[in-house]
């Protein structure tokens, strides 16, 4: 059995639909991830000096429970296996809600188990990169910012904002690749992407070689995308 | 004239250590005051709290009338009317000199672009400025940021402008027409000023009163040239041998 190339042009419009769902999974959760994880980032060092001066009065406490309720939910995440937290969506919350509710027929698709999934989880690592980013950036720009009476929402979206944003972009680009890769883990809730594609092509061939070597050199051609659109982004922004 | 900044025995700690002690300080319409006095000694934190950078632990500040902490709500209040300069300048990185000086006026004024870009160019040819306002921080010499952040400053028009140390950064050559931007301010406009520095010459010239604090207290206050010359304290008399001899 050599190296047939027929196998990898027949097996082509499988891999390329799995490839499809891939990238589609992909870019929802990593949209999804940056939402979250601004959010949650933000949300740990609110009411910090990083984002200007601490609060007083009613906002000390709020500021102490969003600290709180962001910290735990990066922790939850990161101290939990993906493949675990996508099985957990998939299998087991239904069952939870059905435990606590009289909902009898809860049920999440795969594919939006698997989007959920890299959206918490891409946003859990994202939050520490934007929390990273944001401490990085030197204090006195936001004294200055305050000393002339800017209000401090303004500062963090015209100052902060800007600078942090750009020291993001490197560990961001780590984190959209790790994100695109974990998606093969979706495999085990039945999702059809890209490695599942592989996987299924495989077992009826046993072409092992052609397939995922396929399968190998279509994952490094999006995570070359992802890269290159990131450094595009990256040589854009005004050096500073 | 009506005193437009008043502190009544002000006491400012960081955790257990106390840096302020009981200041009583009150500074007069278009009155330059200047603030020496050793590193450590609770000058920078005293000036920071007039524009509530730092909040004061107990007493009693009135700023243009607004008191602190009973109307601890209207820092921002404050901060339009107290503008500040800073040792490292702080200017805003990604932005060039103009956008610096008008973001001000834009965000904390309500100011429309092209009025603000208008004010900014101005300020920028009042501190010899106007052929850089597209060059960004990062292509301006330590001098020329500081005299940006002199005119970003100014761009909101307030009634004080404090100075931290905006000197003490500089190269020698430089330091020059930082001090002379600082004495046009307060010879052209009647800005009231409180400036502290080490530049004892500036003092002499142009400030009206002098105040030396060591161990966060007011030591000696009083006529500039009367003070250097006839300080009464041991320490402003040790003080002042170390500035002029070094």
């Amino acid at each position: 059995m050599g190296f047939e190339f027929s196998v990898i042009t027949e097996s082509l419009p499988a891999l390329l639909a799995g490839a499809k769902l891939t990238w589609i999974i992909t870019i929802l959760g990593i949209i999804g991830g940056m939402v979250c994880g601004i959010l949650a980032g933000l949300g740990r060092i609110a009411g910090t000096e990083a984002l200007g001066e601490e609060p007083h009065g009613i906002f000390k406490p709020i500021s102490v429970a969003i600290r709180y309720i962001s910290g735990c939910y990066v922790e939850t995440i990161r101290g939990t296996p993906i493949i675990v937290q996508a099985m957990f969506l998939y299998f087991a919350f239904p069952m939870l809600v059905k435990a606590v509710t009289d909902i009898e027929r809860f049920r999440i698709e795969a594919l939006t188990a698997a989007v959920i999934t890299i959206i918490f989880n891409a946003g859990a690592y994202i939050a520490e990169i934007v929390r990273g980013s944001v401490i990085s950036v030197n204090k006195g720009l936001l004294e200055a910012g305050m000393s002339l009476g800017i209000s401090r929402f303004q500062l963090i979206v015209h100052v902060i904002g800007p600078i942090a944003f750009r020291r993001m972009i490197p560990p961001l680009g780590n984190q959209f690749i790790i994100s695109l890769k974990d998606t093969s883990l979706f495999i085990v809730i039945g999702v059809g992407e890209l490695t599942r594609q592989g996987q299924e092509i495989m077992a009826s061939n046993f072409r092992a070689l052609e397939i995922w070597l396929t399968v190998a050199i279509m994952y490094l051609i999006m995570t070359t995308v992802l890269a290159m659109s990131l450094r595009k982004i990256e040589r854009k922004m005004k050096i500073f | 004239m009506s005193s437009i900044i008043e502190l009544k025995n002000i006491c400012k700690s960081f955790g257990d250590t106390e840096v302020l002690h009981n200041i009583d300080l009150s500074i007069r319409e278009g009155e330059v005051v200047v603030v020496i006095g050793p590193s450590g000694s609770g000058k920078s934190t005293l000036i920071r709290c007039i524009n509530c950078l730092e909040m004061i632990s107990s007493g009693e500040l009135t700023v243009d009338g607004i008191r602190i902490p009973e109307e601890r709500g209207r820092t921002r209040q404050i901060r339009l009317e107290v503008g500040m300069v800073f040792q490292q300048f702080n200017l805003f990185p990604h932005m060039t000199a103009l956008e610096n000086v008008a973001f001000g006026p834009c965000k904390a004024r309500k100011m429309n672009k092209s009025k603000a870009s208008d004010i900014a160019r101005d300020l920028l040819k009042k501190v010899g400025l106007a052929e850089f306002e597209n060059k960004l921080p990062g292509q301006l010499s330590g001098g020329q940021q500081q005299r940006v952040a002199i005119a970003r400053a100014l761009a909101v028009s307030p009634k004080v402008l404090l100075f931290d140390e905006p000197t003490s950064a500089l190269d020698p050559e430089m330091i020059g027409e930082v001090l002379d931007v600082m004495k046009s301010i307060a010879k052209d406009s009647g800005m009231t000023m409180v400036v502290v520095t080490h530049e004892m010459g500036f003092a002499a010239q142009v400030g009206d009163r002098l105040i030396f604090m060591d161990d966060g207290r007011i030591v000696e206050e009083g006529k500039p040239g009367e003070v250097m010359k006839n300080p009464e304290s041991e320490r402003l008399k040790d003080f002042l041998g170390h500035v002029k001899h070094h």
